[in-house]
């Protein structure tokens, strides 16, 4: 606790104030009207961050709809301090204060039938961060479950690369879910990217490719404007410029970015951090932080998962069991670390096959690797996976051990786990969070591996025990449609009248027939369409367009249309 | 019987004032009905003071933009009843026929929510995309560039099932005053030469170093003249460079106006000057309707025979294309900068490169544009399309 210069009681935490240390009152009055632009009438209010409790007395006076106003409190003691350092008033009744375990605090807001407002007092909030991200998982989890509604999202992939698939599998995921998607596939322009590749001198090349992506990402906001939708989607790679991003923010389009890199390697986010709305990221703490110094609003963990679609088990003949069987297998690119290990784990007491291309001159490894190092497809992995006693995943490193910050879990993890193959994966820090020892074997060292080789050799039925848990966990809790639905659960927390509402189910013809009193005009309208159709103005007037020949239109039928002329005006995007 | 007709015209200043035609011929066929004009929210001062007309009521475009955004967001009753409530505020009884000279959607549903009856631009319901005989022809000349044509103006006319008006009613101006430093303008010998020196459009704008020459050569050839220079806020800086670019020599010759008039006092404005010069803009045909001498220069895509300014005694030098595509927009690499002179001092104006100079006339069957030194014609072609178009008309 210190005292302010006016006088007033204020607090400091790990040296930094917690309020102002001139005018706290001041300070969370300017706080509170920044907050109330974004408050919609009937949304509950969620603060998080306790301190003096200034900002919410300041918000509880400026609610703008006499909305109801919860705050999280994390730790108690730190509400006790709040209450006995200052006098308050009776607005401390209004306030419903949340408490308990991080998940405990999550039903308790999820129980709520309106969508939530959540407000962040930054200085007061850091002290509980940690809760407040449990929490924040744990509410995305359980809107993810009860959402309903349909969106339309944009998902702008690639070029090329290692995202390219992982852009098709967001797709698919998102249609499974029931959302409408366009699908920006960049991948068409790859031959012409390459094309451009073969200048010699490099500026010209890293020039002409760079206007190329600039002239893609043209062509995106260009199809993003003849069909807008609810989200933009990006996956790592995208190719879209922050100028762009910044122009669909102006014109109030939602982006996301799935970034599946690791971050340390590629820093591209850098130059784009403050474009994208939301950043999805396979790391966590050092990541998040990173890009929100870089000036990204909303950053949250999302990692990698699997597509039983492509990724399942199969059963092979004795021809492919032959050719793509091993006791030991590795499928994936010649990294540094890989070249520097896997002659290490060799034997003659195993047979050992390498899959995949960039291993020219490794020569160690010359015997053991399969097609030349040709690149494989996707099909061949999933037989390699399926066929091989042990499937070794050594994530990618650029020197010669293991790597030095092991903390993201890549996208093979999930997909040898859901073809219910055998692996044995370098440990991560974050795997445990996903996986459980009784699922995943993981070596520390790479002196641990030609002691765990034989041992899981021998012991068919333990590899067997590993994998079949590792698929279920998979199937449960590690699919790309899980991954979507967290991701779209943490967009509508966020952004409770547009996407929250839509994945709420409320614009559904049934809810707006609930709320549109039966003798109103729209009823008769809405009337038209499937209970669970999502229906917007322009379904509407289509629907009236569609009927309009031959009959005279009714008053409510030409206001519809009358809106939707103006709704329908275009978004001059280009 | 007394009938309540609503004339939609929800376009820009220069179409709502070329409607005056329209008006006016409704008034001569008949006297007894009341007519009141729609008009964007914007142009209702200019509205107010057409003449003919009862009541001006305004179209909010952009509160129906607000409420559409937020209806995109999620559809509500709510603002269905908002919708219904705005078209009440215009009017709570329909009205017996709306005449809508627009063919944009949204104008001819107002009609359709206004009004009992419909006719105008377009054929059929609120929903046809069928435009009516006088829309078609509009749309067709325009392709085809034909002269001797029938005036918008008077298509409008058309349009409302009625021939041109045999007189023009004039604007009723109210005495309006003009900031106290602009109130000398026109007040003392000239003559007063308006400047336009702006367009709407980028296309449309005249370089500043043409009218710097402009300016010094009236002034030089003018030794009484003096130049107002007309145009919006946007244009101040625009005004600023014409100024700047000047001979200290013209010192208190140039009278600056830009961004400090309303619409109403910029009429009143255009009324004190004894010519104006512009581009084909909105200002230059509310210059035309409050009866002033206007000289327009027509150009990259405006034609003469479409929107030249409605009444007598005007001049239009039309930039040509020459053998290039009619529709294309013609980038003029001259301008008639003396020839425009010699007409201000009523000389005969000499030929210029790529233009033609048109002057107009008005007859019982609307106005039309004679190339310069011939004579008026006959309005042999015109009768023949208003023949075809409207046989009641001719008769």
């Amino acid at each position: 606790m210190a005292s302010s210069r006016e006088g007033a009681p204020s607090a400091t935490y790990q040296g930094q104030w917690v309020h102002s240390a001139y005018d706290p009152r001041q300070e969370a009055r300017t706080w509170a009207e920044q907050q109330v632009g974004e408050w919609k009438a009937g949304e509950l209010g969620v603060v998080l961050g306790v301190g003096l409790l200034y900002h919410i007395e300041a918000l509880a006076q400026v609610n703008p709809h006499n909305s109801r106003l919860a705050v999280v409190v994390p730790d108690p003691s730190v509400l006790k301090d709040a209450l006995e350092a200052r006098p308050l008033g009776p607005w401390l009744d209004s306030i419903q204060w949340i408490t308990g375990m991080p998940h405990e605090m999550a039903e308790q807001l999820a129980s709520h039938s309106t969508s939530l407002r959540f407000f962040t007092y930054g200085p007061a909030a850091r002290l509980h961060a940690e809760e407040h991200q449990r929490l924040e998982t744990s509410l995305r989890r359980i809107v993810a479950a009860q959402t309903g509604g349909r969106l339309h999202v944009a998902v702008v992939g690639p070029i090329y690369g290692g995202s390219l698939p992982i852009a098709r599998y967001v797709v698919r995921a998102l249609g499974e879910l029931g959302h409408r998607v366009t699908c920006i596939d960049h991948n068409v322009h790859h031959a012409s990217y390459q094309a451009f590749g073969s200048h010699r001198d490099e500026r010209s090349r890293l020039t002409v490719q760079s206007r190329f992506a600039d002239v893609l990402s043209l062509s995106t906001i260009a199809t993003i404007g003849e069909d807008p939708p609810d989200l933009v989607l990006a996956v790592a790679q995208a190719p879209l410029s922050l100028a762009v991003l910044q122009h669909l923010r102006k014109k109030k389009f939602l982006t996301a970015m799935w970034f599946v890199e690791n971050f340390r390697h590629l820093t591209y986010w850098q130059q784009l951090a403050a474009g994208y709305d939301y950043w999805f990221v396979i790391q966590q703490t050092e990541c998040i932080e990173a890009l929100k110094r870089a000036g990204a609003n909303q950053v949250h963990y999302l990692p990698m998962a699997a597509d039983p679609v492509v990724h399942h088990s199969v059963m092979l003949t004795a021809d492919e069991q032959q050719e793509y069987g091993a006791d030991v297998s590795f499928v994936g690119a010649g990294y540094a670390n890989r070249r520097s290990l896997f002659p290490r784990w060799l034997s003659r007491d195993w047979t050992f096959k390498l899959w995949g291309n960039e291993w020219d001159g490794a020569a160690d490894l010359s015997g053991v690797l399969q097609r030349n190092g040709a690149r494989i497809d996707t099909d061949t992995c999933v037989k390699v996976f399926n066929a091989t006693a042990i499937n070794l995943n050594l994530h990618s490193f650029s020197s010669l051990e293991l790597d030095a910050h092991p903390d993201f879990v890549n996208p093979r993890t999930f997909e040898l786990a859901a073809c219910g193959a055998f692996q044995l994966v370098d440990e991560r820090t974050l795997l445990p969070g996903l996986f459980s020892s009784d699922e995943m074997v993981c070596f520390r060292s790479p002196d641990d591996v030609p002691s765990l080789i034989p041992t899981w050799l021998k012991d068919s039925g333990g590899r067997r025990a590993h994998a079949d848990a590792a698929r279920r966990r998979v199937l449960q809790e590690h699919t790309y449609r899980h991954r979507m639905q967290d991701l779209l659960a943490a967009v509508g927390l966020h952004q409770p009248d547009r996407i929250g509402s839509i994945l709420r189910g409320e614009r559904s013809a049934a809810e707006l027939k609930r709320r549109t009193e039966p003798a109103t005009e729209l009823s008769p309208l809405l009337n038209r369409f499937p209970s669970d159709r999502r229906v917007e103005l322009k379904d509407l007037a289509a629907d009236i367009r569609a009927r309009a020949p031959g009959r005279e239109l009714s008053r409510e039928e030409l206001l519809v249309l009358m809106l939707d002329s103006y709704r329908a005006e275009t978004r001059d995007l280009l | 019987m007394t009938q309540r007709a609503l004339l939609i015209q929800l376009a820009r200043l220069g179409d709502l004032v070329q409607t005056i035609p329209a008006i006016t011929a409704l008034k001569e066929a008949h006297a007894e009905w009341t007519i009141d004009l729609l008009c964007p929210a914007h142009l209702e001062d200019i509205g107010r003071i057409l003449p003919g007309i009862a009541t001006t009521v305004k179209w909010d475009g952009a509160a129906w933009r607000r409420r559409a955004a937020s209806a995109k967001a999620e559809v509500r009753p709510e603002h269905i009843a908002e919708a219904d409530a705005e078209i009440r505020a215009i009017t709570e009884d329909l009205y017996d026929r709306a005449f809508v000279l627009n063919q944009h959607p949204r104008a001819v549903m107002a009609g359709a929510l206004l009004a009992r009856e419909s006719l105008g631009a377009v054929s059929g319901g609120p929903l046809s995309h069928t435009l009516s005989p006088w829309a078609e022809y509009i749309k067709r000349v325009a392709i085809s560039k034909q002269s001797h044509r029938v005036h918008l103006a008077d298509a409008f006319c058309g349009m409302c099932g009625l021939s041109p008006p045999k007189r023009i009613m004039p604007i009723k101006l109210p005495w309006t005053a003009l900031p106290i430093d602009l109130d000398p303008i026109g007040q003392s010998a000239g003559p007063w030469i308006g400047v336009l020196v702006g367009a709407g459009d980028q296309e449309r704008l005249v370089p500043i170093g043409v009218w710097e020459r402009v300016i010094t050569e009236c002034l030089e050839s003018i030794p009484a003249g003096r130049i107002v220079l007309v145009g919006d806020r946007h244009e101040q800086e625009r005004a600023q460079n014409i100024q700047r670019s000047l001979s200290q020599l013209f010192l208190g010759r140039v009278w600056d106006t830009t961004g400090r008039l309303s619409l109403v006092q910029l009429a009143s404005l255009l009324t004190r000057c004894q010519t104006v010069i512009g581009a084909d803009t909105g200002p230059l045909h509310l210059a035309a309707a409050v009866g002033t001498q206007v000289i327009g220069w027509y150009f990259p895509r405006a034609r003469v025979h479409e929107t030249g300014p409605y009444g007598p005694n005007h001049w239009v030098w039309q930039a040509e294309a020459g053998e290039r595509d009619g529709m294309a927009a013609v980038e003029p690499s001259r301008w008639p900068i003396t020839e425009t002179i010699a007409l201000l001092d009523d000389r005969s104006a000499a030929a210029v490169k790529d233009w033609s100079l048109w002057r107009s006339y008005r007859d019982d069957l609307g106005a039309y544009y004679v190339e310069g030194g011939h004579e008026p014609i006959e309005p042999l072609q015109r009768e023949q399309i208003w023949r075809q178009l409207q046989p009641s008309s001719v008769a």
